[in-house]
């Protein structure tokens, strides 16, 4: 009898243990599977949830004046066109494609942190009997570019131009 | 062996059995150390570099938007981004990447070096039979 009782009470530690690790668990447990995939008759057993505001999204800067300034009324939307070449040695067109485009991407990165960031420039010029002997340009740029969009991508002739767009705004810079 | 109740042992073993199986199957999410890194030169392709690491141990934060991709019944997250590689690389760019671009022109012969980074992150995997959900922790 008392054999009995024990084993009744180890499987109903063992269930114990099942709901309670199903609870617990964050990522794609069974009980999770089976609340994502809820029959039409328990929705519509659910109580009334009271919809939150629809938000007003705000408007985009103005972008034909000179200097357009960031503000709090309207964000503002930059667009690049990056452009990309293969390398010589592909095996096919595809590959060629891919590697190109790769290319365009991080030249569209570029250029949207020259507009964000702005660029260094440094140039230096080796003048020797009233000739220039050698002339260098060094420009740099760092940035960090986040939710950058591929809007738009050609391929011809082994050149890649890809469409870049980000939309800016104030509250994502720290005041 | 028993003990001296009869059966605190087989109870125990029962429940460890239960757990490590519960653990194995259904709570199968793995942290994921990840960073990529690729180089242009002249404006074409010169490196690429994406390394994936299980993580030795548990992240902290919380999982933010996440990426599905297909993962065609297999358990080797390094060959499933390498089949959705496009897919992936795509997903990162939205979570940041840090741009570094330096350009020359020495009497007029131009050299540039672009240098596209993703600083290494933390990744919640779940691995599932068809699919597996990456989802960055912050």
């Amino acid at each position: 009898m008392s054999k009995l009782i024990i084993s009744g009470a180890s499987i109903g530690l063992i269930a114990a243990i099942f709901t309670g690790c199903a609870a617990y668990g964050e990522g794609p447990s069974m009980s999770s599977y089976m609340s994502d995939t809820k029959g039409l008759s328990e929705i519509s057993r659910e109580a009334p949830v009271p919809q939150p505001a629809p938000q007003v999204a705000t408007p985009i800067c103005d972008m034909t004046s000179v200097n357009p300034v960031l503000s709090n009324e309207c964000n503002m939307h930059i667009s690049v066109i990056g452009q990309g070449v293969s390398p010589v040695n592909t095996v096919s067109p595809a590959q060629a494609y891919a590697l190109a485009k790769r290319a365009a991407v991080a030249d569209g990165y570029r250029l949207i942190a020259e507009k964000v960031r702005g660029v260094r420039v440094d140039g230096d010029d080796l003048i020797k009997n009233m000739m220039v002997t050698r002339s260098t340009i060094r420009t740099s740029v760092q940035a960090m570019i986040r939710n950058a969009n591929v809007a738009e991508t050609t391929f011809k002739e082994g050149l890649c131009e890809v469409e870049m767009e980000v939309i800016i705004s104030r509250s994502q810079f720290a005041q | 062996m028993r003990s001296r109740n009869g059966s605190y042992y087989f109870s125990f073993s029962i429940c460890s059995v239960v757990i490590f199986l519960f653990s194995s199957t259904l709570l199968n999410a793995t942290d994921y150390l990840i960073s990529y890194r690729y180089v242009v030169k002249d404006a074409a392709l010169y490196n690429e570099t994406l390394d994936i690491s299980e993580s030795m141990k548990e992240c902290s934060g919380k999982p933010t938007k996440s990426l599905i991709l297909h993962s065609y019944k297999n358990n080797d997250l390094q060959k499933i981004i390498s089949i959705n590689s496009t897919k992936f690389i795509d997903f990162i760019g939205t979570l940041g990447l840090h741009v570094k671009h330096t350009e020359s022109t020495i009497n007029t012969i131009n050299k540039s070096t672009t240098i596209l980074t993703l600083k290494t992150t933390c990744f919640k995997v779940d691995f599932n039979d068809n699919f597996v959900k990456i989802s960055p922790l912050k």
